[in-house]
């Protein structure tokens, strides 16, 4: 028991002494569980999402409209976003083309559109227009469910109110609060519930009269909740205009392919990037340096190594996936090959940068892991960033993970060409130059070659 | 050829060489002989061109061979420490790998590989990955791949270590056939064996200063004795160092202990020292002293880092005694009268190879 003990503690005291493994298995997880706490949103009291921005564009003067908006902006899952700056930077309404255009831009994804005969006199219920780009499934999934959550909560009511205005308008105050006063007696007596309450409903527009009690108290025959929302669904009817990635054959593998790319690309160049510490160990770099290699020549080596790896990599897994999931790759190639080609210099950049701080390869896979996780947590590679607090959607901005999906979906999915996204091929670009240049000041003062 | 003037260099507060000067002539076989952290690293990594000191030149042939030098790169070669081959390449491959580093075509680069993989023995092996290559073999690989651009001084790292005594004798052959050829070496080692068979002349450092250089018989000329005891650790040889330390210079040695005889001392003295604290006959070793004693001699401390790989010595000039060349030693068996100690002073090799061990002595041998 002795020798177990005594091996024990040897073990114990070259685990305290490795600051590397230290780091990887307790302060590494610790970060990541509150990096991706923050990210779910788990240490919220409502764990969903917040300040989606949603434009609004009110075309209607029906009262409706007023009272739907106005819940739409009580709703925390929703920043309602009804103005924007014009090129003069100056803060203008929206119009519908407009917020069309930002969604097509991908500046918003989505909007609500109430048009001029929101509410008609020639039909009955409302019409309102949802616009959409719905490029991440489970955004869009959860924000037509906050949506009609909304909608369906406070229609209803605000329609009851503008119909009774309506009707008062047309047979004057009297008449209609007795007929108002018929209705809820007879519901009163056909139901067996309160005059006084489903008067009082009545009056404030409340759809299911009586509310709780007359399911409870009516037999069996109170009105399910099923029928309800039928019943709603076809007072309000919601046109749906995709405005984006309406022509993608794949659109459920079209979305994540990109995220997924590019997990994997950093993970293989990082892998790459190692490399430079085996050749260090290994003596090679002792015998490059002595003949007429310099060391610029040995980092460029490696650099456009990784580069080209990664490009044959990404579009790979792209061609893969467009034999086994059926995603449009071939006819959107060239611009594919070109944001690949940003996305491996970016990435190759990252990868450098592991060699250049970290000491050793153990601590360039640790750091390496932990950077890659983090940096598609937040990137949005797994989850959407609008669902994430605002802290963090800035921080997504500054990782290659979000860029580059931000490129692959707007070739793959907006189905635009790299002219037409060169300033978000810019800032890919502009992060590896940032990085190679940390990177480089860090090799200059590193012992990688000594 | 090589010449190397006031040279220092600092890492932090450590400095790692200090005012280091050397003239290597052309076709020298230069031995830079110091134990672990002596220096000898970083004086080769400045020559070739990996570091830049921070005081002092280094020229090659006039021409300055401190990093950036272009055509000094292409006059040395450099066979590192370390056994700098891909293990997933083959041996032609990570050959290829290299020399085309030099601006070699590939009909000549072609040519070298194979002239440098026959003169190793491994043309045979030339298509197999380094990773399924012994030690030995690597080793001798790492030495080709500095040779493919014909450099005029070849700078050999420790090029043996971990070797096993068959690939260093075939290391040895090979280097010194270089050097016949004309090829100039600079062999850094801690290996006083190898600096002994190898090397033309020697340059001993430690703490970063050429402490002294020649060739074996001026440096070992430079010692007060041409005589010394080497004991074995015993309980009778501990009780004799104050009896023997004014006889000589006494230095732990191996677990033992080690006397430089001083020139005024008779050896009968000694032995009679010995004999009177029942030191048993195997227990004593008669030799000339070496590179280990020059280097005691010069720094007062014995060399730390000199573990006696198994090299075989070069063959010994024809002796008149059956016993092994290298070893002598004091009263073997013979069952009377003390030996005459003089006569026991066989020409050993100029170093430490006495390791064969004699019969045990007898107890009654021991309590005469």
């Amino acid at each position: 028991m002795f020798t177990v003990f005594s091996l024990l503690r040897k073990d114990l005291r070259l685990f305290l002494r490795n600051k590397v493994a230290f780091g990887l298995t307790f302060l590494v997880p610790l970060v990541l569980v509150y990096i991706f706490g923050q990210v779910f949103g788990v240490n919220r009291s409502d764990s969903g999402p917040t300040g989606i921005p949603i434009a609004v564009v009110n075309e209607s003067d029906a009262a409706v409209a007023t009272a739907i908006i106005e819940a739409m902006g009580q709703e925390s899952a929703f920043r309602v976003v009804s103005t924007w700056r014009d090129p003069n930077g100056v803060e203008q309404p929206l119009t519908a083309d407009w917020a069309r255009q930002l969604i097509r831009d991908n500046r918003l994804r989505f909007g609500l559109v109430f048009p001029s005969d929101t509410v008609s006199a020639e039909r009955f219920g409302l019409r309102l227009i949802f616009l959409n780009n719905p490029r991440n499934a489970i955004e869009t999934q959860t924000v037509t469910g906050l949506l009609q959550k909304v909608i369906f909560t406070a229609a209803p009511q605000a329609l009851m109110t503008s119909l009774r205005q309506q009707a008062e308008s047309f047979i004057g105050t009297a008449e209609t609060t007795a007929f108002y006063d018929d209705i809820a007696r007879s519901i009163s007596n056909a139901f067996g519930v309160n005059y006084a309450e489903v008067r009082a409903d009545m009056e404030a527009g409340v759809m299911n009269f009586g509310g709780s009690d007359a399911s409870a108290t009516a037999d069996g025959d109170a009105t399910t909740e099923e029928e309800t929302s039928s019943f709603i669904e076809q007072i309000v009817a919601i046109e749906n205009e995709q405005l984006a990635g309406a022509e993608v054959k794949s659109p459920g593998a079209t979305r994540v392919v990109g995220g997924w790319a590019i997990m994997f690309l950093l993970f293989s160049v990082s892998g790459a990037s190692t490399a430079l510490f085996e050749e260090k160990q290994a003596g090679i770099f002792h015998r490059l340096l002595a003949s007429p290699v310099r060391r610029s020549h040995i980092l460029w080596s490696k650099y456009l190594f990784n580069m080209l790896l990664g490009l044959v990599q990404l579009t790979v897994l792209f061609l893969a996936g467009q034999v086994m999931f059926g995603i449009e790759v071939i006819p959107h190639l060239p611009s594919l090959l070109v944001v690949a080609l940003c996305a491996s210099i970016a990435c190759t950049a990252f990868g450098m940068l592991l060699s250049a701080i970290a000491p050793n390869p153990a601590a360039a896979n640790g750091l390496a892991t932990f950077l890659i996780l983090t940096m598609s947590a937040i990137g949005g590679a797994w989850f959407p960033v609008s669902f994430m607090p605002e802290f963090i959607q800035s921080l997504s901005k500054l990782t290659l993970v979000y860029w580059s999906m931000e490129g692959f979906l707007a070739v793959l999915w907006a189905q635009k060409s790299a002219f037409e996204i060169l300033p978000l091929l810019g800032v890919l670009l502009g992060m590896a130059a940032v990085v190679n240049v940390i990177s480089i000041w860090r090799f200059n003062r590193g012992d990688l070659f000594d | 050829m090589l010449t190397i003037s006031s040279v220092s260099k600092s890492y932090g507060s450590l400095v790692a060489l200090s005012d280091v000067s050397l003239e290597i002539g052309p076709g020298e076989f230069l031995g830079l002989l110091g134990p672990n952290g002596a220096g000898k690293s970083t004086l080769m990594s400045l020559v070739s061109g990996l570091k830049t000191p921070d005081a002092g030149t280094i020229t090659l042939n006039g021409t300055s061979a401190i990093s950036g030098n272009s055509q000094a790169r292409h006059e040395l070669g450099l066979v590192p420490q370390n056994i700098a081959l891909y293990d997933d390449l083959t041996a032609e491959e990570n050959l290829q790998a290299f020399g085309e580093l030099f601006g070699l075509n590939r009909k000549l680069l072609r040519e070298r590989i194979a002239e440098g993989l026959t003169a190793v023995g491994l043309i045979d092996r030339r298509r197999d990955r380094v990773k399924g290559f012994s030690g030995g073999m690597k080793r001798r690989l790492n030495i080709i791949a500095a040779l493919l651009h014909r450099p005029k001084v070849l700078l050999c790292d420790e090029p043996t270590v971990g070797v096993d005594p068959q690939s260093r004798n075939a290391i040895f052959e090979l280097l010194e056939d270089l050097n016949r050829q004309g090829l100039t070496v600079v062999y850094s080692t801690h290996y006083m064996e190898e600096a002994t068979r190898l090397c033309s002349r020697i340059a001993i450092i430690d703490h970063g200063k050429i402490l002294d250089q020649g060739t074996l018989p001026q440096l070992l000329a430079k010692l007060p004795s041409a005589e010394q005891v080497r004991l074995v650790a015993s309980a009778a040889v501990e009780a004799a160092p104050p009896s023997l330390a004014p006889l000589g210079t006494l230095t732990p040695h191996e677990g033992g202990h080690s006397l430089l005889i001083a020139p005024d001392t008779r050896l009968s003295t000694v032995f009679q020292v010995l004999e009177q604290h029942e030191v048993p006959s195997a227990d004593c070793t008669l030799t000339r002293p070496g590179l280990e004693e020059v280097f005691l001699h010069l720094t007062g401390k014995a060399f730390a880092n000199n573990p006696s790989p198994s090299i075989s010595p070069p063959p010994p000039p024809p002796q008149p005694s059956t016993r092994p060349q290298a070893v002598c030693h004091l009263l073997d068996d013979k069952p009377a009268g003390p030996p005459p100690f003089a006569s026991l002073l066989l020409p050993c090799p100029p170093h430490s190879l006495c390791s064969a061990k004699p019969p045990a002595c007898s107890r009654a041998t021991r309590s005469r």
